[in-house]
């Protein structure tokens, strides 16, 4: 079965001025069709600009320079940029971190959809703002018709989060990605945003791509979890696999230091120590051997490439030598 | 470790805005009302809910950044509510405040150095001689080499510079840090370093934290007591473990369920509240979670529930809970 | 921690935005024209081929040549030793209009957003005021009114004193002139700076600074003010071009500074009457002039990147 969407040695530079530092080093990801994936790390390991590289939205100074991201048939990083405007929200819809900031403020919301339905499907205005309706009622806003003529700051931060939903799915994309769509929002509602995404991943069949830094979110949320660290897959196996038998030794130090509601309290969480590199700075060889407890010599010398873990599911892949010889052992 | 370090009776704070189109309206918000508690010398009391639900305008009217519009706040004391700024200077050292945002609350035009040295000095802790042994003090105090003293902000990464924040508040040699959402905006591995490191300041300094977030299982595993509030009251008080392991208000069950756990095979039954937090330009009669609650009564809807005792150091507004064993609960999920 | 190990020299903001402002081209040619004009208006008399005022009547309106390089003026005055004597002039008239506009906008401007308030209310009002008053009326009024009783007045110390400094016609042309020009350009630098500094004081590191205990001078000093200077080097820059081009346009309506001092504003003006005949007459002058209000701008605009970089972390 061919994946849906195929990344393969991608990178990513910022053009700095001395010189361009590498922010995503060498990617390879697959995911298949209805399938979701959540893509874990911290900032700047590149889980965002990974994700925007391949619909044409990286920032200014910032360029994808080599690797391949094969999407139907074609390689998205090649498209230009009339092609990728109809991938995106067509076949590709995207839902960003800040409902604040990502909705125009001086549009009326349901305006907002139909537009993008004009643009992508060619809509006439009446048939699109009638969708655009359709929309809101299909992401749990109540009242959707009223609500259609409302502006922006007249919802509430979860209401805006569901209208960026809405428009991400516009043009009933086969992908969607869901770059940390409940960071900005309180937990209760953020419980609200989960479920209407999980729920509208059957009803639509598409896969989602969920960008987060919270790995206790993506635990009931994903088939399966890609970890990143400073530009590279580390761990990527199914979501059981990485909670049960995590393996890399950053997975491990992420979770051991993740405070729960389970478990024994008031005592230090066992933290990893040090900062990860800066862009540009990345130390040759493992990126993590720095703060690394079980680093080798070796670890130094040569980056470390995704390979499958003895003895645990058979797509549980992680990019540490070390460890996949102790669980060989 | 029983003896009150601030206490809090009635606090309130409302801001008046205008609003409209041209300012023609004024409303007010109810950031906070009636909030009663006592701070204990040497513990750590937690703050929790939605935003928007007073907890940061609690730490704020603490220490006089904003001015209460009623009620008292007595440290060791000595009432502080609405002392001018003169007045409450001398005490301005001994009541600090750690920020969410390492990224905006240094001042970026200088360094770190002269950012420690400049309350040593204001306050009269150190020498101008003593100071550069200060400042490495501090700097090892929150785990920094000297050579940070060079540094400006944007130099460092958000670990760091929160560190350095920590150590401007320590830099007074105070006994209260409010930390308002101080490990919020971090990231994970580097959230778990500094809560250690608070930990260790708070035992090496018998330092007192009020320590305001919304990460319920950060929460649990560094408070002593934990307070939740909604919509600008306080909905429970009680020793961190009773609060997580036997939660009575309504509220708190609902935040409780609403927390994800990073187990995929963890099928709990969530309890899923329903709508969104009312505005605080308006909020509701009564019990102000009444509109979202699964088991409000008519009651509800009227009266403020009373802020009662039900069990030692357990304090809950709720008309359904009068005691810990005539929990109204059965039935109602 | 490992992350700045290497290199241990501070970067301040102050230094990266310089280092900016190097690698931008336009703005180091405007500042290499800039310091043209300051070594010129500095060393001006040691330069200068003749003497501004020495005429020469039989070498009248002559066109650029080998003996005047840019010519002589009506007078026989040679051009380029005017418009040397000029450069001090445009210099000083941008100098001093521009930090006499400055003072006043940014102490009013600073402690009207700072404070806020009642005095925050009149300063606003005041500022609209000024600027809602013709500038040329305003200047034109200032000196028509003002020429004749300070001249007066410094008759009069003269023949108290005796002192030959209460006749230099100078003094009075700088003090109106220049009085007259800060009067009118102080606004818009009162409304950057507040607008700057109320949105200085609403930054968490300015409330830190509150709980800290400092008081309100040190937090307006040392947080808010540096914190909002950016915007104003920028604009201070361009000002400074702006000036030149005030002066001369007063001169050129005869409110501008008295001859036969040189100025580049009456150069142009005697320039325009008889520039048919004699082109160069108005072209010198008027292109220095062009030159260096560019060069404010370019420099204006450099800084402007430097200062606030986009795309950069």
């Amino acid at each position: 079965m061919t994946a849906l969407l195929d990344i393969r040695g991608l990178t990513i530079d910022i053009a700095r001025d001395g010189g361009p530092a590498r922010v995503v080093d060498g990617i390879d990801l697959a995911i298949q069709q209805g399938e979701s994936v959540g893509i874990v790390g911290e900032s700047g390991c590149g889980k965002s600009l990974t994700m925007l590289s391949l619909v044409g939205l990286l920032p200014n100074r910032i360029r994808a320079t080599g690797g391949s991201a094969m999407f139907g048939g074609r390689d998205l990083l090649k498209l230009g940029p009339k092609e990728l405007r109809k991938v995106r929200g067509s076949e590709i819809g995207f839902i960003f971190q800040d409902p604040m900031t990502s909705l125009n403020p001086v549009i009326r919301v349901g305006d907002q959809i139909a537009e993008a339905l004009i643009w992508q499907k060619g809509l006439a205005k009446e048939a699109a703002q009638a969708r655009a309706v359709e929309l809101l009622e299909l992401v749990g806003i109540p009242g959707p018709a009223e609500r259609a003529r409302a502006w922006p700051h007249e919802l509430s931060g979860g209401m805006r989060q569901r209208v960026m939903i809405a428009m991400g799915l516009a043009g009933h994309p086969r992908l969607l990605i869901a770059d940390e769509p409940t960071t900005a929002l309180d937990v209760t509602i953020q419980a609200q945003i989960v479920d209407l995404v999980r729920e509208l991943k059957d009803k639509m069949q598409m896969a989602v791509v969920w960008i987060t830094h919270d790995l206790a979110l993506i635990a009931g949320l994903a088939d399966r979890i890609a970890v990143l660290y400073a530009g590279t897959v580390v761990e990527d196996a199914p979501v059981s696999a990485i909670f049960e038998r995590p393996t890399h030794p950053y997975t491990r130090g992420l979770l051991a230091s993740l405070p729960t509601l389970a478990g024994a309290a008031m005592e230090r969480l066992p933290s990893i120590g040090g900062t990860p590199p800066e862009p540009g700075r990345r130390p040759p060889g493992c990126p993590f051997a720095p703060r690394c407890a079980h680093a080798v010599a070796a670890c130094a010398e040569a980056v470390p490439r995704l390979a499958p873990v003895p003895g645990s599911d058979p797509r549980h892949r992680v990019a540490c030598p070390v460890m996949t010889e102790r669980a060989a052992a | 470790m029983t003896a009150p370090l601030i206490e809090i009776a009635g606090l309130s704070k409302r801001f008046d805005l205008r609003v409209g189109a041209f300012g023609e309206r004024s409303a007010t918000v109810h950031a906070l009302d009636d909030f009663t508690a006592t701070v204990i010398e040497g513990e750590t009391l937690s703050l929790v809910g939605e935003s928007g639900c007073g907890k940061s305008t609690t730490g704020f009217c603490l220490l006089n950044l904003h001015r209460p519009t009623g009620g008292s706040v007595r440290y060791r004391g000595q009432e502080i509510a609405g002392l001018d700024e003169d007045a409450m200077r001398p005490l301005r050292r001994e009541l600090q405040i750690v920020f969410q945002d390492p990224y905006s609350t240094l001042n970026p035009r200088m360094t770190i150095g002269e950012a420690l040295a400049e309350p040593i000095l204001f306050h009269g802790l150190a020498t101008k001689a003593d100071l550069p042994a200060r400042v490495t003090r501090l700097l090892a105090d929150v785990g920094l080499t000297p050579r940070f003293a060079n540094r400006y902000p944007h130099e460092l990464s958000g670990g760091q510079r929160q560190r350095v924040a920590i150590a401007r508040a320590l830099a007074c040699e105070p006994r209260f840090i409010v930390c308002d959402e101080a490990i919020s905006a971090l990231d994970v591995s580097v959230q778990a370093q500094i809560l250690n490191l608070l930990l260790d300041l708070q035992e090496k300094y018998g330092l007192t934290y009020l320590f305001i977030a919304h990460d319920l299982a950060v929460v649990r595993h560094i408070s002593d007591r934990v307070g939740v509030m909604y919509l600008g009251r306080l909905a429970e008080l009680a020793p961190a473990g009773a609060l997580f392991s036997q939660p009575m208000h309504p509220y708190t069950r609902a935040l409780l369920s609403a927390v994800p756990e990073p187990d995929p095979k963890s099928a709990r039954s969530r309890q899923r509240l329903q709508g969104e937090v009312p505005s605080p330009l308006n909020p509701p009669q009564g019990c102000r979670f009444h509109t979202r609650c699964p088991i409000a009564r008519d009651a509800c809807r009227s009266a403020v529930p009373a802020w009662r005792e039900v069990a030692t150091g357990h304090h809950v507004a709720c008309h359904a809970v009068s005691a810990p064993d005539k929990l109204n609960w059965e039935g109602t999920e | 921690m490992t992350a700045i190990a290497e290199d241990d020299r501070p970067s301040s903001l102050w230094r990266d935005a310089w280092k900016r402002l190097r690698r931008n081209r336009l703005a180091v040619i405007g500042l290499f024209i800039i310091a043209i004009l300051v070594i010129v208006a500095a060393f001006g008399p040691w330069m200068s081929p003749y003497d501004f005022l020495s005429q020469n009547l039989d070498a009248r309106n002559q066109p650029p040549s080998g003996l005047h390089w840019l010519g002589t003026d009506d007078l026989g005055r040679d051009v380029l030793s005017r418009l040397i004597y000029g450069a001090r002039t445009a210099f000083l008239v941008a100098v001093g209009v521009t930090v006499a506009a400055v003072l006043i906008g940014v102490v009013l401007g600073a402690i009207a957003g700072f404070y806020g308030g009642a005095f925050d209310r009149f300063v606003m009002w005041f500022t609209d005021m000024t600027m809602s008053v013709p500038q040329l009326l305003l200047v034109v009024v200032i000196n028509a009114s003002l020429k004749q009783p300070i001249s007066l007045w410094m008759e009069a110390r003269y023949m108290e004193t005796l002192n030959p400094i209460w006749r230099n016609s100078a003094i009075i042309d700088f003090v109106l002139v220049f009085g007259s020009m800060a009067l009118i350009t102080w606004p818009p630098y009162a409304r950057l700076v507040r607008a700057q500094v109320l949105s200085v004081r609403g930054r968490p590191y300015v409330t830190a600074a509150r709980a800290l205990g400092l008081t309100n001078r040190i937090i307006l000093m040392r947080y808010v003010l540096p914190n909002a200077m950016g915007p104003l080097i920028v604009a201070v820059s361009a000002g400074l071009g702006t000036a030149m081009v005030l002066e001369s346009a007063f001169s050129f309506l005869g409110v501008g500074v008295t001859p036969p001092t040189p100025s580049w504003g009456n150069m142009i003006s005697d320039g325009l009457r008889v520039w048919t005949n004699y082109p160069h007459l108005l072209l010198a002058p008027a292109a220095v002039l062009a030159v260096v209000t560019v060069a404010f701008n370019f420099l204006g605009d450099g800084l402007n990147d430097a200062l606030n970089p986009k795309g950069q972390k």
